[in-house]
C-alpha cells in the first residue's frame, strides 16, 4: 500500500462529509467540529477518503477504552474537523500509516496504550511510557502482548558512521530529552529521539476529574502553552456541555493566547541566538523575553499565564491599561533585537538552508504551526472557528516559502507584529472576566487553539456527573517532533542541530505528557 | 571602560543589587501558601491535602507538614480553605539546607 496524494479536484469538505456519512453514520455535528461513526471494515476506505481530499489533512488519532476498543481519527479542514470514529474488535485494525503517513506515531501511541495494532506487523516504537514505567505509569487500556520495539540504531553503525548518544540530561536545565545522532564525524546521517523521560501520565490523570480540576492539569502537560493547552481543553469540555463563554471573555482568552504566542518567539529568538554562538543577541532576546513575561505578570498576574482560563470563561480579565502602556515597548525591544540579528551575516548565514523541509514532507507528516507555515502551509486552527474572537478579527496567517531555520524565524516574528496587533483590537473591542455556568452532565466534545507552537487538539468525554471518562490532549509539539529528525537529515552537520531545535521550539513535555 | 566596572572594582563588589529595582507586579503573583495555625482543623487539612496536586502538604496527627520545596502556588489550598490560608507573598525560597524548606505547622483549630 502507497501512502494516499491530495487530489486538488477531489472534492470540499460538504462532500467530504457526504462520503464519509455513506460508509456509516453522521453522530454529532456542532460548532466546528462533525463525528461520524463508521464500521471498522470500512475504516480503511474512509482514510483513503479524506486523505485524497485537497485541503483536508490528519490532525490526531486516538483510542478511548470501552466494550471494544473505539479509534477516533481526527482530519482537519482550514473551517473545521471532522472525527471518524470506529470501534475495534480483535487486535488489529487497518493499517492506517501507510495511506496517512502522519499517523504512525500515533499507532505507536495506542499499541502503547491500548494494546491494539494496525495489521501487517511493522515494528512500533516505544514513545512515551518508560520500560520502567509500573504501576505508577499505568496504560490507558490493555496493555500491549508485547513492549514496543527500543529503536534505536546499533552503537556502530557500519563504515565510518557511529551513533553519537546525547541526553537525557542536557545543558543548562533543558527538559530531558535523548538523541540519537548517528554520525559519520560531521554529517548527521541519522538520528532518532526518546521523549519519554518526562512521561507523566497527564490523560491518565485526567480520568474521573471534574471539568476545573482536569483544566487545572491539562494546563500543566505543556506549561509554555498554558493557555492554548488550556483553551483547547476548556472548549472541548464547553463543546461537549453545549456552553459558549462570553464574547469578552473568549477575547480575554485570545489576548492570553497572543501573549503567550508573544513571550514564546521571544525565546525562540534567544535559543537562536545561543545554538549561534551570539551571546550579546541572547542577553538582548532574553531582555525583550523578561520584559513580556513581567508585562504577563502585571498584566494577568503569572508570567506564564496559568490560571486565566477557566471552563465557562476565563478567571481574571487583562488589566488593559498596563497592557496599552507596556506592550508597545516590550515588543520594539524584541523588534530591535530581530533587526539587529537579520543584518547580522554570522547569524543569517547559520539559519539559511538549515533544516530544509518541504512543504510535502510537512503536508505528509501533518506538521503545524510556525514549522509547517515556514513550508508554505498556511494551516492555522485560529482559521477553523465561525465564531468568537479569530472571526471578528481574522488573522493574517503568515507563511514561508523556504522551510529552513531562517524561513521559520522570518515566520515567528511576523506572528510577533500579529500579535501586537490582534492584542490592541481585542482591548479595543473589549474584554472581561465573565463566565458561563458549565453544567454536569454527559457529553463528548472536541476543542482547538493555535498555540505558539501550531495547532492544539483536546477531546473529552464526559459521564453523567460531569466527570472526565476519557481525555486526549494533542499538543503541538506532539505533532512537530515528527519532523525534527527529517530536518536534521537534510545535509546538516550536527552543530545544525541546536539551530534546527531552536527553531522548531518544541518542549518535551508536549510530546511526552 | 564603563563607570559600573570601575566602581566596582574599586569596591571589590562585582554584582549588582539584587533585586536591583523592585517588581512592580511582585504583589499579584502566586506564591505559596501561608497558614493561620488557629483556623486549622484536621478535617480542614485533609481536605487540602486532598486537592494539593502536589506532594506539598501532608499530616502529622495533630500538625501540618508543608514542603515549600514541592509547592507550585498553584492556590488550590486557599481555595478550600480561603479563611485559614492566605498567600504569603514570599518570593525569596532559596536555602542552602533541603530541610529548611519543610515547615511544620501546628493545627490548633479544633483545641478551641
Amino acid at each position: 500500500m502507497t501512502a494516499v496524494e491530495p487530489q486538488a479536484a477531489a472534492g470540499t469538505r460538504e462532500q467530504l462529509v457526504r462520503t464519509l456519512a455513506g460508509l456509516g453514520s453522521l453522530q454529532a455535528q456542532d460548532g466546528g467540529a462533525v463525528t461520524i461513526r463508521i464500521p471498522a471494515g470500512a475504516l480503511e476506505q474512509a482514510t483513503h477518503a479524506a486523505a485524497g481530499t485537497s485541503g483536508v489533512r490528519l490532525a490526531d488519532m486516538f483510542a478511548a477504552d470501552g466494550d471494544n476498543t473505539v479509534l477516533r481519527l481526527v482530519w482537519a479542514h482550514e473551517t473545521g474537523y471532522i472525527i471518524i470514529e470506529s470501534e475495534i474488535e480483535g487486535e488489529e485494525y487497518p493499517s492506517l500509516s501507510d495511506i496517512a503517513p502522519a499517523a504512525f506515531v500515533e499507532e505507536c501511541e495506542i499499541y502503547e496504550q491500548f494494546g491494539i495494532r494496525p495489521a501487517g506487523g511493522k515494528p512500533l516504537n516505544r514513545l512515551m511510557l518508560p520500560p520502567h514505567a509500573g504501576t505508577e505509569l499505568p496504560t490507558l487500556g490493555r496493555e500491549p502482548p508485547r513492549p514496543p520495539e527500543e529503536v534505536h540504531a546499533p552503537h556502530t553503525v557500519g563504515g565510518q558512521a557511529f551513533e553519537f548518544p546525547f541526553g537525557p540530561v542536557r545543558q543548562a536545565g533543558v527538559e530531558s530529552l535523548y538523541y540519537g545522532l548517528v554520525t559519520s564525524g560531521e554529517e548527521v546521517v541519522d538520528l532518532y529521539l526518546f521523549t519519554w523521560h518526562k512521561h507523566r501520565g497527564v490523560e491518565w490523570r485526567l480520568r474521573g476529574k471534574a471539568v476545573p480540576e482536569a483544566l487545572f492539569l491539562a494546563e500543566r502537560a505543556e506549561g509554555l502553552s498554558a493557555v492554548a493547552v488550556g483553551w483547547a481543553f476548556a472548549a472541548a469540555a464547553e463543546a461537549a456541555l453545549g456552553v459558549t463563554p462570553p464574547p469578552a471573555a473568549a477575547r480575554t482568552r485570545a489576548v492570553a493566547l497572543e501573549l503567550e504566542r508573544l513571550y514564546n518567539h521571544a525565546a525562540a529568538t534567544a535559543a537562536l541566538c545561543q545554538a549561534t554562538g551570539l551571546s550579546v543577541g541572547q542577553a538582548a532576546a532574553e531582555i525583550a523575553l523578561e520584559r513580556l513575561l513581567r508585562l504577563n505578570a502585571s498584566s494577568f498576574g503569572h508570567r506564564y499565564l496559568f490560571g486565566v482560563v477557566e471552563p465557562g470563561g476565563v478567571s481574571r480579565a487583562p488589566d488593559a491599561d498596563v497592557l496599552r502602556r507596556e506592550l508597545p515597548g516590550a515588543y520594539g525591544e524584541l523588534r530591535r533585537v530581530a533587526d539587529a540579528l537579520l543584518s547580522t551575516n554570522s547569524f543569517v548565514d547559520r539559519l539559511e538552508a538549515c533544516g530544509i523541509l518541504t512543504a510535502e514532507q510537512a503536508r505528509r507528516l501533518g506538521l503545524v504551526g510556525p514549522v509547517g507555515r515556514a513550508t508554505g502551509l498556511a494551516t492555522d486552527a485560529r482559521l477553523a472557528v465561525a465564531a468568537g474572537p479569530y472571526a471578528d478579527h481574522p488573522v493574517n496567517v503568515i507563511t514561508a516559502v523556504s522551510g529552513d531555520v531562517f524561513g521559520r524565524f522570518q515566520v515567528m516574528l511576523g506572528e510577533a507584529a500579529e500579535s501586537v496587533r490582534l492584542i490592541t483590537q481585542f482591548l479595543d473591542e473589549g474584554t472581561g472576566a465573565d463566565r458561563t455556568l458549565v453544567p454536569s452532565r454527559a457529553g463528548t466534545g472536541l476543542g482547538w487553539a493555535e498555540s505558539s507552537r501550531g495547532e492544539v487538539l483536546a477531546w473529552v468525554a464526559l459521564d453523567g456527573a460531569g466527570r472526565i471518562t476519557r481525555a486526549r490532549l494533542r499538543p503541538g509539539s506532539a505533532r512537530n517532533w515528527r519532523g525534527f529528525d527529517d530536518a536534521c537529515r537534510s545535509q546538516n552537520v550536527f552543530t545544525d542541530i541546536p539551530i534546527i531545535e531552536a527553531s522548531f521550539w518544541l518542549t518535551a513535555a508536549g510530546m511526552a505528557r | 571602560m564603563p563607570v559600573w566596572f570601575v566602581r566596582g572594582l574599586r569596591r571589590g563588589v562585582v554584582t549588582t543589587r539584587y533585586p536591583a529595582r523592585p517588581d512592580s507586579s511582585a504583589a499579584s503573583l502566586p506564591t505559596p501558601p501561608a497558614f493561620r495555625p488557629r483556623e486549622l482543623t484536621c478535617e480542614l487539612v485533609d481536605r487540602m491535602i486532598a486537592v494539593c496536586p502536589g506532594p506539598a502538604l501532608r499530616r502529622s496527627d495533630k500538625t501540618l507538614v508543608f514542603d515549600a520545596g514541592a509547592c507550585t502556588a498553584c492556590g488550590w489550598c486557599a481555595r478550600v480553605a480561603p479563611g485559614a490560608v492566605a498567600s504569603s507573598g514570599e518570593f525569596e525560597l532559596a536555602a542552602t539546607d533541603r530541610s529548611a524548606l519543610v515547615k511544620t505547622i501546628p493545627i490548633l483549630g479544633e483545641q478551641q
